[in-house]
C-alpha cells in the first residue's frame, strides 16, 4: 500500500526540484551576457571576493560551526572577476 | 609529507634567491574563544601556520598546521536531580587538537585541481581526511564553477561497554586516560563524506554572486562520550542516532557602491538535516577602503535553528523515542553576532618590496556573539554563558 502523505511530500519535493533546474538553466544562460575584461576594476577590489575575510573568517566559522548545530554552504575561492 | 616539506623547503630556496618561477606565501592566525557565566565557562585558542609555494604559476604545494587548545567547566550529567547545583558543581577539563595537513594543487589557463590530506589528533580523537576539489573559469572568466568531494575516518574514543546493553545502562566516559591504549577503552568509527558545488558570477561590473550546496552524509558515533543525561530514574551517556545527511544551500552577494568606494556584502543560508534540525542564516556586512591598503568591514550575523527531533528538556517527563541529548546546540536555539574586521597591507618600498617580503598584511578581528537557548535549562537554570566573544590576529607575508 503506498503512503499518500510520503507520495504527495515525493511530488513536492520534485516540483521544487524541477524549479530549482529551471531557475538554474536560466541563471547559467543570462551568465552568457559577460562583463568585459577592462570593466572588472571594481569586481577585482579586494572586498568583492568571497574570501576577503581570508584565514581569519575560516577560524571564525570554525568556532561558530562548534557552537551550532548547521554546517556547510560558506563562502568558497570562487573568482569570477578575472583579474589574473 | 616529507616529500610536500621538502618541496616547500625547496620553494622557499628559490624564492628567497628571487627565482622568479618561485613564489611562497605564508600566513600565521591566532584566534581566542571565550564565553563564561554562572560557572561554566569555554576557552579556545586556535593557532594555524600555512606556507604556500608556487611554480610558475601552475603547481601549487601547500602545508598547514592548526590546533585547538581548549578548556573550561562543562555539565557531566545534564538534568540531574537533586540538592546539588549541576552548574557550581560543573566538571573542569580541557584538551589539545593538532591538525597537520598538506596538498598539492595544478593550474591551467582557466581550470585547476587540488587534492588536500589532513591528519589530526587529540587524547580522546584521531582523523584522517582526503579531499579533493576541481574549478572551472567560463565566459571570460565571469562565470566560476568549482566542485569538491571530502573523506573523513575518524576514531573516537569511549569507555568498553558491552554493545548489547542497552543504550539506558550506559555509563559516560569519565576522563580521556587511558584512550587508545587501555582494555578499558574502545575506539568508535565515524565517517564523514562531503559533497560541495559552487557557481560565482559577475552579473555586473559592481555585482557578482556565489552560489554554494553542500551535503554531508555522516555515519558513526556522533555523541559527546563524557555527557550523561537524566532519564527520570538515572543518567545514561548520551545516545544520538547513528546517521545524519545535512543539506545547506547559500547565497552570497557582492555590491560594489562608488560613491562610497565599499562593497555592500550579504549572506543567506538555509540548512535541513535528517535529525530534523532547520536553520537559517542571515548576514549584513559593509567593507570599506579607508586608504591605500586599508580597509574595514562591520558585519552583522543572526542564526535560528530548530532542535533536533529527538531533542528534550526533560527525558523523565517527555521522552523522544530511543535517543537522548543533552547537548544544548541540537535545541532550538538563535544566535546574534556584532563584530568588525581590519585589515592593512603595509606599503611597498621604492624597490617594489615591504621590508625583506614582496608583500606583507596584517588583520584583526573583534566579534560578540550573543546566543539564546529557548528551551535548554540544566534542571531549572537558564543556559548562564550565553554572550561569547571572538579575537583574531592574523599575519601574512609573501616572498
Amino acid at each position: 500500500m503506498v503512503d499518500s502523505r510520503s507520495s504527495s511530500e515525493a511530488r513536492h519535493g520534485a516540483g521544487w526540484g524541477a524549479r530549482f533546474a529551471w531557475a538554474l538553466a536560466l541563471g547559467l544562460v543570462a551568465a552568457c551576457s559577460t562583463v568585459r575584461p577592462e570593466d572588472k576594476e571594481y569586481l577585482a577590489q579586494p572586498a568583492m571576493s568571497f574570501q576577503s575575510g581570508g584565514e581569519e573568517d575560516a577560524h571564525g566559522e570554525h568556532v561558530m560551526q562548534n557552537r551550532e548545530g548547521s554546517f556547510g554552504a560558506g563562502a568558497v575561492s570562487g573568482g569570477g572577476c578575472g583579474c589574473n | 609529507m616529507p616529500a610536500l616539506l621538502a618541496v616547500v623547503a625547496a620553494l622557499v630556496t628559490l624564492a628567497a634567491a628571487g627565482d622568479a618561477r618561485a613564489q611562497v606565501q605564508a600566513s600565521t592566525t591566532a584566534t581566542y574563544y571565550h564565553e563564561s557565566g554562572g560557572g561554566l565557562s569555554h576557552n579556545a585558542i586556535t593557532p594555524s601556520v600555512r606556507v604556500r609555494g608556487t611554480i610558475r604559476d601552475a603547481v601549487t604545494v601547500r602545508l598547514g598546521w592548526d590546533a585547538d587548545i581548549v578548556s573550561g567547566a562543562s555539565v557531566a550529567v545534564v538534568d540531574a536531580p537533586g540538592d546539588v547545583d549541576a552548574i557550581t558543581s560543573a566538571t573542569r577539563w580541557s584538551d589539545f587538537r593538532n591538525v597537520v595537513s598538506g596538498g598539492i594543487g595544478v593550474r591551467g589557463e582557466y581550470t585547476s585541481l587540488d587534492v588536500t590530506y589532513a591528519w589530526g589528533r587529540e587524547s580522546d580523537y584521531r582523523s584522517h581526511s582526503f579531499a579533493i576539489a576541481g574549478r572551472a573559469e567560463l565566459f571570460d572568466r565571469n562565470t566560476t564553477f568549482e566542485l569538491s568531494y571530502a573523506r573523513g575516518f575518524d576514531q573516537i574514543c569511549n569507555l568498553r561497554q558491552p554493545r548489547a546493553q542497552d543504550a539506558v545502562d550506559r555509563q559516560r566516559l569519565p576522563s580521556s586516560d587511558g584512550c587508545f591504549s587501555a582494555d578499558d577503552r574502545e575506539a568508535l568509527s565515524l565517517s564523514l563524506q562531503t559533497f560541495q558545488g559552487s557557481w560565482t558570477q559577475a552579473w555586473l561590473p559592481i555585482l557578482t554572486t556565489q552560489l554554494t550546496l553542500t551535503a554531508q552524509v555522516l555515519n558513526g558515533y556522533q555523541a559527546n562520550a563524557y555527557r550523561a543525561v537524566w532519564l527520570g530514574r538515572a543518567a545514561a551517556q548520551e545516545h544520538h542516532p547513528e546517521n545524519r545527511v545535512r543539506y545547506a544551500a547559500g547565497l552570497g552577494v557582492r555590491l560594489w557602491v562608488q560613491p562610497l568606494r565599499g562593497a555592500l556584502q550579504l549572506f543567506g543560508r538555509a540548512y535541513r538535516d535528517t535529525w530534523n534540525i532547520l536553520s537559517a542564516t542571515a548576514e549584513l556586512a559593509w567593507e570599506q577602503n579607508i586608504a591605500a591598503g586599508l580597509r574595514v568591514r562591520v558585519r552583522g550575523r543572526y542564526y535560528n535553528q530548530t532542535g533536533a527531533a529527538f531533542f528534550s528538556d526533560d527525558y523523565g517527563r517527555a521522552p523522544r523515542g530511543q535517543y537522548f541529548t543533552g547537548d544544548r546546540e541540537l535545541s532550538p536555539m538563535s544566535s546574534f553576532v556584532a563584530g568588525g574586521r581590519i585589515r592593512w597591507e603595509l606599503p611597498a618600498g621604492d624597490d617594489g618590496k615591504v621590508g625583506p617580503f614582496n608583500a606583507f598584511g596584517i588583520a584583526a578581528v573583534f566579534d560578540w556573539i550573543k546566543y539564546d537557548f529557548r528551551e535548554f535549562r540544566y534542571g531549572r537554570v537558564a543556559v548562564p554563558n550565553d554572550t561569547g566573544m571572538l579575537a583574531t590576529l592574523g599575519l601574512d607575508a609573501e616572498f
